[in-house]
């Protein structure tokens, strides 16, 4: 299953963070929501699958706004927080999230950390998930997950080789 | 590899030297001497408003732009109270609030509930924006969408021509955005500092200035506040200081004119 890529890459960018969680949301045809298609820590198993509207909450923000941002202190948001618990079980503390586009600009998708175990009062962190989120948009440009194999595979392997590249 | 937002390196500390810098109690009092940002009408184009957090201090006007197939535009604007979808608006709000105290804020809500058409929301709020005849307009949002180009270039044309100043966050991630990148609206991206007046011009653009907008504590919903990192935190910063310079004791120029400005870089703040 391709999908298996993808959820390496997940990984690879949790590792990076050294986080609790990290996960993929992709556009659904319909443009109205969100849905976590690959995930890994705390969670995984249950956010998978799972199917957020697009008129709320941060990932929500992120692929309508197109802006990344990090927010710390997000169990203070109470909407925020039904999203996620509803879906996992696990609110996090503080969330990187970033979009990615197709080819023709369109926002395909959302790549979130949550709980980076790095030192978030940096200002790197949004950069690195940027770079990553523009790497997504390389593979996954020219269409949704439906048809995504190839795509998923080639992520899988360019994630894995930047995160290989900034351990050395 | 960068430790700074795209588009921050300009202004990341070992850059600073590089650019001349105005003594800074001097340049803000001159620039910004006695004004409140009373007179002045300053756009959210954003998620809306929650007008009633301690931090906004309210809103003069509010409108939502909602998809709407029945019409050609394939909008339509719903105006009246509305409340923040995110919580993104607010804390924009908040912060052009928090330096403009007695501005007129407005909120316009281009984002919504379906990501198809989302460019063409965009653009009816900045249309709105311009005709409204509102001073400065923030977007701390941008598209990517090629389809989106030329209709946000031509609305961003006609805000510089109606004099309605466009203050625009840069993206963090590589690639062209738009409305950010035209030459007709004011670019800002974040640099690190405390200081909310923090204020520096990149000699290169396409984005201009640097504001603060890393680990800021900003409004969020439901009254609250939280940390947050972005430019879209940036932004309006940078926004407030055009409309209060508009209307300071030493005022040379409207809000509009800031663009005039922007071939003087100069670094303002700690």
């Amino acid at each position: 299953m391709s999908a298996d890529d993808l959820s390496r890459s997940v990984a690879a960018v949790r590792e990076l963070f050294d986080a609790a969680a990290c996960s993929c949301a992709l556009a659904n045809s319909d443009g109205a929501a969100l849905t976590f298609t690959a995930a890994d820590g705390v969670g995984a198993t249950e956010v998978i699958g799972v199917e957020v509207p697009v008129g709320r909450g941060l990932v929500g923000w992120t692929a309508m706004s197109g802006q990344p941002v990090a927010v710390r202190d997000v169990r203070t948001d109470a909407r925020f927080a039904r999203d996620i618990a509803e879906s996992t079980g696990y609110v996090p503390a503080t969330i990187l999230a970033a979009p990615f586009f197709d080819a023709a600009g369109e926002v395909v998708g959302v790549l979130e950390v949550l709980d980076p175990g790095i030192d978030t009062s940096g200002d790197w962190p949004l950069a690195v998930l940027g770079t990553l989120a523009s790497q997504l948009s390389a593979v996954v440009a020219g269409g949704g997950p439906s048809d995504s194999d190839q795509r998923y595979s080639t992520l899988g392997r360019r994630i894995a080789e930047l995160v290989e590249n900034h351990r050395g | 590899m960068s430790r700074l937002p795209a588009w921050s390196e300009a202004f990341a500390s070992d850059r600073l030297p590089d650019l001349p810098a105005l003594p800074l109690e001097d340049a803000r009092e001159w620039a910004f001497g006695g004004s409140t940002g009373a007179g002045v009408s300053l756009a959210i184009v954003d998620s809306g408003i929650d007008a009633d957090h301690p931090d906004v201090g309210g809103v003069a006007s509010a409108v939502a732009m909602e998809p709407d197939d029945s019409r050609d535009e394939g909008y339509r604007a719903v105006e009246g109270p509305h409340e923040d979808l995110y919580g993104h608006g607010t804390a924009c709000a908040a912060i052009v609030r928090s330096l403009a105290p007695d501005i007129d804020l407005h909120s316009i809500r281009v984002l919504g509930s379906n990501l198809k058409g989302r460019g063409l929301l965009f653009h009816a709020g900045l249309l709105w924006a311009v005709d409204h005849g509102f001073h400065v307009a923030n977007l701390s949002l941008s598209s990517k969408s090629e389809s989106m180009y030329a209709p946000l270039h031509e609305v961003a044309d006609l805000a510089y021509f109606a004099r309605t100043l466009l203050v625009c966050a840069a993206n963090n991630q590589p690639g062209p955005t738009y409305p950010s990148e035209f030459a007709s609206v004011v670019s800002v991206a974040c640099r690190p500092s405390d200081d909310p007046w923090t204020l520096s011009a990149n000699p290169k653009p396409p984005v201009e200035f640097g504001a603060r907008g890393i680990d800021v504590e900003v409004a969020w919903l439901d009254g609250g506040s939280t940390v947050a990192t972005g430019n879209s935190f940036a932004a309006p910063h940078v926004a407030a200081m055009a409309a209060l310079q508009a209307v300071s004791d030493n005022a040379a120029c409207d809000p509009a004119e800031v663009i005039g400005s922007r071939d003087h870089p100069v670094s303002c703040g700690s």
